[in-house]
């Protein structure tokens, strides 16, 4: 058997400029990237778009005798509502510009204003026949309205401040009845290095290192069998298999669509990037303040590292075998047919990936995470929401590793008997068979 | 005749041993796909610098002995060695193949995909180039190059696909029928391209269906019929084997009787032309006794002619004969079998 370079980087290298050339590659990179970015500027946007029409409510009081005044109360509610969760209210002079509650001194423009679209709502505060405040709200929106909610919570946190103040209890002492509880959360292993802080955005990049392992997967695998069965159909897979040994031929295939692939993959994070940092300058410019709704974590390198290799390892171990899954079949319409198990397999990871997030020290978990075909899923997400140690993680690799070039080997025998079998339908049988007098 | 009988002969009026040891030489091969036995225990040796005839049926097994002489099939028993190595041990590039499916990149362009084939074979991006124009010049296509190949007719794709069996100069260059749809011009220019070949020391080896292109070229031969050698061979040797010759002559007396030749002993009657008649003498017996014959009888004779049978009907008589005998065999075989419930 010959060497497997530099042939394999040949094949590579027409596969990788074949498929990055091509208009479908293009479009969909470029569609991608850009849905990407706007993701990232969906949340700044949103709120630039709630800013820029901000609820605009009236108060008339018809009861007399409360201890605050509810035009501050509402307007409180109104703009810690529309903002990030549990954030503090904005400073006075940039609250004018969130929300306007004023006092309607002529109930009966008031109404008008609203049935005129003028005023968004007329909120009637009256002292009802049994003591309890009664509220009326006159508005043109449905009970999901933002505002509304907010002014229902508004017109609660009222009337309950209004019963204790009624039941003798001082506004300094209810404030206090409601002042959240002393709560800590004291890890059992002293090197958990969760925090509550950071611990949303651990869960939100185990979704996206399990999402972007399995779309790799799933599209480039994909990308993979196609290019090995329109070889075969187009018949200059006997030009190729003259030209060069299986091995190098399927290492070639593997290679270049992976480049290709992570060329998508790189515009992709470049746009991620991109929308992050556009989000500074784009929420100066709309006049609301960009911040994520979470942190990331601190990674070291050797993390992002880590994640790295098992990202490309599990990547090519799929391939590979998306490689002779293509190899058997005659025609491109039966390829979907010939992945089907490698789907369920991929699917199999990923899934138990969600399942495992919430659960990430039962032990099959950590078993699961060993094993080759869900390692790729399973040790970076319990990297990141759990502890592991770090003979765990160099096992796993290893295993990867080591299934990697074993499947290399099973595929190419697989490829070689495959791509010269031709029929309606090349059953496994027939390529094992094949493949036992296979170069 | 018996087949194995011929090829026998064959084999001993070849020059052997010398040659045997820089030949290519396919050495007992069998091989099975599943049931069916695409080649049994088939032998044949191809001298190097020749152009060489692979003839058979559909499904003869002519295809199977290629991809096992490339080893991009394996053979189940059975050795192929060029020049005393084995076929598994020779680099890539020692063969050139032509496939009798075409197929290239169609999306492709010409230059580009012919280029990466050569660096397949390890050729310097820089020679192929050269040679790339080259070989389009003698194709008269030489503004094909930026043009992608699904943009081409047929028989221009054909063209390329050649090119891409030969860029890298192989020593060794095995075609599956490489004249079927080209034009009388274009078969022209491959026959040419065939002879330069041959002419600088290259051992081509082709199959095909058309024997005139045989006639032709080829300097040996082998009839494969259902994965059997049944004969192989130098051209020459394979026709006196067949112990016989045609004699083709003509008379000026025309509408005469000619049931007289048939009365010489020996002489078969084959056939009677528009003007002349075609007879068959067996090996040993002088032809030219025909002709003293008619003399003696006074005919005026317009034209003799000795010629060896041509290899379409050694073609048909050896391939023919076993189809017909093996039907009947089968129809022998199935007549007392009851047919399975």
């Amino acid at each position: 058997m010959s060497n497997v370079f530099p042939n394999a980087l040949h094949v590579a290298r027409r596969e990788y400029l074949f498929r990055v050339r091509g208009r479908t590659f293009v479009i969909s990179t470029a569609l991608l990237a850009i849905a990407v970015a706007a993701v990232t500027m969906v949340p700044t946007i949103l709120g630039a778009v709630g800013v820029g029409d901000p609820p605009e409510v009236a108060v008339h009081v018809a009861a007399d005798d409360l201890a605050t005044d509810p035009i501050v109360a509402i307007q409180a509610v109104l703009i810690a509502g529309g903002g990030p969760e549990g954030e503090e209210p904005a400073p006075d002079g940039e609250s004018e510009e969130r929300a306007r509650v004023t006092r309607a001194d002529d109930p009966e423009a008031a109404a008008d204003a609203v049935r005129a679209e003028e005023l968004d709502g007329l909120l009637t505060i009256t002292r009802g026949a049994s003591g309890d405040l009664a509220f009326e709200y006159l508005s043109g929106s449905g009970p999901t309205d933002q505002t509304r909610v907010l002014i229902t919570q508004a017109a609660n946190a009222m009337t309950i401040a209004d019963r204790l103040e009624r039941a003798g209890i001082s506004a300094g002492e209810s404030a206090e009845l409601f002042a959240p509880p002393d709560f800590t959360a004291v890890a059992a292993d002293p090197d958990d290095a969760r925090g509550d802080e950071d611990f949303g955005g651990s869960i939100i990049l185990t979704y996206v290192v399990v999402i972007l392992t399995f779309m790799a997967i799933l599209t480039y695998g994909n990308w993979v069998a196609m290019s090995v069965a329109e070889e075969k159909s187009g018949r200059v897979m006997e030009l190729l298999i003259t030209a060069a040994t299986p091995r190098q031929l399927l290492t070639g295939k593997v290679l270049g669509t992976s480049a290709a692939g992570l060329t998508q993959y790189v515009v992709m994070i470049l746009a991620v990037v991109i929308g992050f940092v556009a989000n500074g300058p784009l929420s100066a410019a709309l006049g609301v303040e960009g911040q994520l709704p979470f942190t990331l974590p601190d990674l070291e390198i050797s993390w992002l590292l880590a994640f790295t290799v098992f990202f490309l390892l599990g990547f090519i171990l799929y391939a590979t075998l998306y490689a002779a899954a293509g190899s058997m079949v005659s025609r491109i319409e039966d390829v979907q047919q010939a992945v089907g198990p490698l789907i369920y397999l991929a699917m199999a990871g990923y899934l138990s990936s969600f399942v495992a997030m919430n659960i990430p020290d039962e032990p099959w978990v950590k078993i699961a995470s060993l094993v080759p075909f869900f390692s790729p899923y399973l040790m970076p997400a319990r990297m990141l929401l759990s502890t592991v140690a770090l003979w765990e993680v160099l096992l796993a690799v290893l295993l990867l590793a080591v299934t990697v070039v074993g499947a290399i080997w099973v595929a190419s025998r697989i490829y070689s008997a495959g791509v010269l079998l031709y029929g309606q339908r090349v059953g496994i049988r027939s390529v094992l068979r094949a493949t036992r007098v296979a170069r | 005749m018996d087949a194995r009988l011929v090829r026998n002969r064959a084999t001993i009026g070849r020059p052997g041993g010398a040659h045997a040891a820089m030949s290519l030489v396919i050495d007992h091969i069998t091989k099975r796909f599943g049931d069916v036995v695409a080649l049994d225990d088939a032998s044949f040796t191809v001298e190097p610098g020749r152009i060489f005839g692979l003839l058979g049926a559909n499904g003869a097994g002519k295809t199977t002995s290629m991809r096992i002489v490339l080893d991009i099939l394996r053979p189940d028993s059975g050795t192929v060695t060029w020049q005393g190595a084995a076929n598994t041990e020779l680099p890539r590039r020692t063969w050139g193949y032509l496939p009798e499916e075409r197929g290239l990149y169609a999306r492709m362009k010409v230059g580009e995909q012919l280029r990466f084939f050569s660096a397949l074979y390890g050729v310097p991006d820089a020679d192929a180039r050269a040679v790339i124009d080259e070989w389009l010049e003698r194709f008269r296509i030489p503004d094909y190059l930026d043009r992608k190949v699904e943009e081409l007719s047929k028989g221009n794709q054909q063209k390329i696909q050649f090119m891409a069996a030969i860029l890298h100069d192989p020593e060794v260059l095995i075609m599956d029928e490489p004249f079927t749809g080209l034009d009388p011009v274009n078969v022209r220019l491959l026959k040419e391209a065939f002879l330069q070949m041959r002419d600088r020391g290259k051992t081509l080896i082709f199959s095909t269906h058309q024997m005139e292109q045989v006639e032709e070229l080829c300097e040996a031969i082998a009839i494969v019929d259902r994965g059997k050698v049944i004969v192989s061979g130098a051209v020459r040797d394979v026709k006196r084997a067949m112990g016989r010759q045609v004699v083709r002559l003509a008379t000026d007396g025309d509408g005469r009787g000619v049931e007289w030749l048939s009365n010489l002993p020996g002489v078969t009657f084959t056939a009677q032309r528009a003007d002349y008649v075609e007879l068959q003498v067996p090996a040993g017996q002088d032809p030219a006794s025909i002709l003293s014959a008619a003399l003696e009888r006074g005919e005026r004779v317009t034209r003799f002619e000795i010629a060896d049978p041509s290899l379409e009907e050694i073609f048909v008589e050896h391939v023919g004969r076993r189809a017909v005998s093996e039907e009947e065999e089968h129809l022998a075989a199935t007549a007392h079998e009851e047919p399975p419930a």
